[in-house]
């Protein structure tokens, strides 16, 4: 096969057509029929289950406000899952409380998705209650006032704009809160 | 045996070309040119999202200029704007030479190069501006993408319509490597910057995967080492040590590297069943990787010496040794508990920049260096100056790289342990940030040594012609 292919340009081009294909749908098409919590949003109203909880479409105020955490490139720094590693579960908990781990069907409707790669501030995935507007406010306007060291960007034009940053807010606190895992319904607003 | 035909197909002066096809390379020049512009002005934004680890204060009241929107910018300006283009417009000189005759049309390709122009230009508008469409390595918008996609079409028909017509029936590897390119490219792309759209969750992380991971699989590394494939055995003057050997590696390359996209995702909110078919064909890469490097070591064989005034070839062969250090790293990141660690860490920006910038930017400036003169028919503007433009490249690098492994693993340990505050990690990693901010303006150094030097030598072609 490597000799014919070596001066076969049709057979060159099928054959690495062909191994592409191979593992392509495998590994993209095939999951999400396979595995179907991909697309079905959380729901769960069994406390022996897990976490009790039920994914709500997002409002057009929290859409706005992740959009803009879209546009000012947080992703870059934060991620938004609690991935299976104990100490993901301990740092994004809260008050000794373990926070759920991800799941798949806690997403379905984040377009784009918002997973992340890098840490460079903590995982926001179970983010939502945990500070209340004013933290946000003066958080953004400069990290540094609230947490010396920080090295988050200042977003003063978010702070100096009520209704982006409202929206934004408001979308933070949506973070995590599909499943409601806090004792007490212990969330700030 | 196609071993011995290939010996000679390789080898230097045969393959240089049938002696009455006379090459205009105009194509080739704009794209080079233009490519080393973007590598010098994204330079400039890589040193400032570096400064602002350190001083995160720094512009930062002006919106344009928020980490946020440089860091894709230098993403998608280093990757569209400097390595692919440069990559583009060395094949637009290698394809021709290889296959014995002209370019099919060098008026597409002009078209082609203002194009990509205009692509790049758009992009920096439009993420200053913040039209970010969220998707990593897909974050220009979709009209963008469709002038991608066009650009691509043209590129590709020109290069298969070359290939098309070729004197030599026997198609060297780099011919390979380029036609595997475009071809997984526009799927890859179409995947990534199309299908994406139409997918939500972890369905559309599962694509974005896909897309992220073979941008560098099946677009940076075949054309990257189809350049390593030709500059290697040129720039040494030795034939390639196997082609069968290569055939391995391009086989096996093109079966692995598709299925491994969810390794991103190693933990998280995805089957556990697709990261563990992620970690084993992660792992599986060893293989075209080690075919690979062990061609190129062996094409070296009894030349080694020349690494000492060649400076193309030193260019080659650190970028070969960067080759086989990050696709080792690769694999061993794939691993749960190697994983569990590094992961998310500061340690993958080093990974990923011993990639695109170590190996195949290296092998891209190797190309430049090599090409340049003998498409303008002149010396090198200045051998010294290349010569430092490598040493401030490879000790900036390091730097680079080494600092961020440490700090990377440092701070991935620390994570691990929850009785650390988080924001105490992130000042642990202070002076890991300031030494990669000196290591970055080392590399910028290098790189405008580098687009002086070759600026420099196209200026002074006329006045400077070969002897020869
Ligand atoms: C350059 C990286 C960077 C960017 C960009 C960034 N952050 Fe942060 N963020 C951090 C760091 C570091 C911390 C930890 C220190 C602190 O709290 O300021 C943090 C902390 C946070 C916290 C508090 C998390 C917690 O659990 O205490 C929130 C909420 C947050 N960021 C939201 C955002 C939003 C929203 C954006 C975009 C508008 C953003 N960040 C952009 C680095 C970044």
């Amino acid at each position: 096969m490597l000799r014919k292919a070596d001066s076969n340009f049709a057979f060159a081009v099928g054959a690495a057509l062909l191994f592409f294909f191979i593992g392509g749908i495998l590994t993209t098409v095939v999951p999400p029929l396979v595995d179907k919590s991909w697309s079905k949003p959380f729901e769960n109203s069994d406390p022996s289950q897990g976490a009790t909880g039920k994914l709500v479409a997002y409002t057009e105020r929290q859409l706005k406000g992740r959009a803009i955490y879209v546009r000012e490139g947080c992703w870059y720094c934060h991620t938004q899952q609690t991935r299976t590693l104990l100490a993901d579960t301990v740092r994004s908990g809260w008050k000794g409380v373990r926070s759920p781990i991800s799941t798949p069907d806690e997403f379905v409707y984040d377009y784009p998705h918002m997973f992340g790669t890098k840490r460079t501030g903590p995982d926001l995935s179970r983010v939502g209650g945990k500070y209340d507007t004013q933290w946000h406010r003066t958080h953004f306007r400069n990290p540094r006032d609230l947490v010396p060291g920080s090295i988050m960007p200042p977003f003063p034009w978010i702070v100096e704009n009520p209704e982006e940053f409202t929206a934004l807010v408001d979308y933070i606190q949506t973070l995590g809160r599909a499943k409601n895992w806090r004792p007490n319904g212990d969330y700030e607003k | 045996m196609p071993e011995d035909t290939s010996r000679v197909q390789a080898s230097p002066s045969i393959s240089a070309g049938g002696a009455a096809v006379v090459h205009e390379d105009t194509t080739a020049k704009w794209f080079l040119i233009s490519s080393i512009a973007y590598f010098f002005i994204v330079g400039i934004i890589a040193v400032t999202i570096a400064a602002k680890f350190v001083w995160p204060q720094l512009l930062g009241t002006v919106q344009y200029l928020t980490y946020g929107r440089l860091r894709p910018l230098h993403v998608n300006g280093m990757l569209f704007g400097w390595l692919l283009a440069a990559d583009m417009g060395l094949a637009f000189y290698l394809i021709p030479r290889l296959c014995g005759v002209k370019l099919w049309s060098e008026k597409l390709g002009v078209a082609t190069a203002a194009l990509w122009n205009v692509i790049v230009l758009g992009a920096v508008v439009m993420l200053l501006m913040g039209y970010n469409q969220g998707l990593e390595y897909a974050e220009l918008p979709t009209w963008e993408d469709v002038l991608v996609v066009i650009a691509w079409i043209m590129f590709g028909l020109n290069i298969f319509m070359t290939i098309a017509s070729r004197k030599y029936d026997q198609m060297y590897v780099s011919i390979w490597y380029i036609m595997g390119t475009i071809l997984w490219t526009a799927f890859v792309y179409l995947t990534g910057n199309f299908a994406v759209l139409f997918a939500t969750g972890v369905n559309q992380a599962n694509l974005n995967w896909m897309y992220v991971h073979n941008a560098v699989g099946l677009i940076f590394t075949p054309i990257g080492l189809a350049l390593a494939y030709y500059y290697i055995p040129k720039a040494s003057n030795s034939p390639l040590h196997s082609h069968k050997l290569s055939m391995i590696g391009f086989w096996s390359l093109a079966f692995v590297y598709v299925w491994t996209g969810a390794h991103h995702m190693l933990h998280g909110p995805i089957s556990q069943w697709l990261q563990t078919i992620s970690i084993a064909f992660s792992v599986m890469l060893l293989i075209p990787v080690w075919a690979v490097v062990y061609n190129f070591f062996a094409t070296m064989q009894g030349q080694w010496h020349q690494l000492r005034e060649n400076v193309p070839l030193k260019f080659l062969m650190s970028g070969v040794v960067f080759y086989l250090l990050t696709c080792f790293q690769g694999p061993m990141h794939s691993l749960r508990t190697v994983n569990a660690i590094v992961s998310k860490t500061d340690w993958i920006p080093g990974h990923a920049h011993m990639a695109v910038l170590g190996a195949f930017s290296f092998f891209a400036i190797a190309g430049t260096y090599y090409t340049v003169p003998r498409m303008f028919k002149c010396k090198l503007f200045s051998d010294t100056l290349a010569n430092w433009s490598f040493w401030f490249l490879m000790v900036g690098g390091l730097g680079f790289f080494v600092t961020l492994w440490l700090g990377g693993f440092w701070q991935g340990w620390q994570w691990n342990n929850v009785s650390i505050p988080f924001i105490d990690t992130v000042k642990a990693l202070q002076p890991v940030w300031l030494v990669r901010f000196f290591s970055g303006i080392l590399m910028f150094t290098g790189i405008v040594s580098f687009a002086y030097n070759i600026l420099a030598t196209i200026v002074g072609a006329k006045d400077n012609p070969e002897a020869a």
